[in-house]
């Protein structure tokens, strides 16, 4: 029996999302202020991201509200063997939302250092990127760490 | 003094490579398949039950669901069965345009495969039409479906309607 036959092809597809009015504020936001903002909406408290609309009763985003860059893990998800160019991270990392405080809804996010000691309810806060390396989107935070 | 509000300017587009790397393993008969183009030779496989000859080798006939237990050459020519004139470029795929995809039902075989008819213009291309391989010259050729450069006309008289509408 001789060896499989195989063949390696990558599959690459360069997406262009359009974010829209309320979402392309938010990443300016993040790109230009580094501050992060949600939204007041009915029924649903600040919500973060904010998506322009209540989930409840389908009215108008309200008024701009900042959050703080600082929050409490509701809920976690490891990741030990990472995926080259699919995980956010080359190192194991976890996924996390994140209840910013401020905020009546959690931002999924990562954290990458302190996983041991990571767990829901834990404090964390927003690590920014490097002010070069801010283009306008969800990964102008660089990641969440574990606040000590 | 702090904003009340984020820029009214918003960011307008987020970019995001989707990378997908695949490996695909060719299988015992696709294996065999690949192999065989390399000695310029054209495997299917026949249905057990049917005798029909699937292009390129399967190892059941999804017809009667038989195994297709014996491996059997075909010819390296055949019938234009369909086809269609291409116009509009493909990102990756740097054949002139226009060219001429066409299904080829190959001599033995009872279902066409896709083939790229060139060697002729795309207007003078029609179904029933007689094309062969031209392959790779020998040394060059690799063990893949590229060892088939195209298919041109032959010249030989067109094959009638009824001789292949039950292998378009």
């Amino acid at each position: 029996m001789t060896e499989p036959l195989e063949q390696r092809v990558v599959t690459e597809f360069p997406y262009k999302h359009s974010t829209g009015e309320v979402i392309g504020r938010f990443l300016a936001g993040l790109k230009d202020q580094k501050r992060i903002w949600g939204q007041r909406v009915a029924g649903q408290g600040v919500v973060v991201p904010p998506v322009g609309y209540s989930e409840t009763d389908g009215s108008a985003g309200g008024e701009w509200v900042e959050v703080k860059p600082t929050g409490v893990v509701t809920a976690v998800a490891r990741v030990y063997r990472p995926i080259a160019q699919l995980h956010p991270c080359a190192e194991p990392f976890a996924f996390v939302l994140v209840k910013l405080d401020g905020a009546d809804t959690a931002l999924a996010h990562v954290v990458r250092d302190d996983l041991e000691r990571l767990r829901v309810g834990t404090r964390v806060e927003a690590v920014w990127a490097p002010d070069a390396d801010r283009t306008g989107s969800i990964r102008d935070i660089a990641c969440f760490r574990v606040i000590t | 003094m702090s904003a009340s509000e984020p820029p009214k300017e918003p960011v307008k587009y987020v970019e995001k490579q989707v990378h997908l790397p695949y490996c695909y393993v060719a299988g015992d008969y696709k294996a065999r398949y690949l192999a065989a183009l390399k000695d310029k030779t054209i495997l299917g496989s026949k249905c057990s039950r049917t005798g029909k000859v699937f292009v390129p080798p399967i190892v059941a006939s999804p017809e009667s669901f038989a195994p297709c237990d014996e491996l059997v050459p075909v010819a390296d020519r055949g019938i234009v069965t369909t086809f269609c004139i291409v116009n509009i470029p493909v990102i990756g795929r740097a054949i002139e345009l226009p060219y001429v995809a066409a299904s080829v039902a190959l001599d033995g075989a009872d279902i066409s495969i896709y083939a790229l008819v060139q060697e002729c213009a795309p207007e003078a291309v029609r179904m029933g039409m007689r094309v062969e391989a031209v392959w790779k010259p020998d040394g060059e050729r690799q063990g893949s479906h590229e060892d088939i450069v195209h298919f041109r006309p032959t010249g030989e008289p067109d094959a009638p309607l009824a001789s292949f509408m039950h292998r378009l």
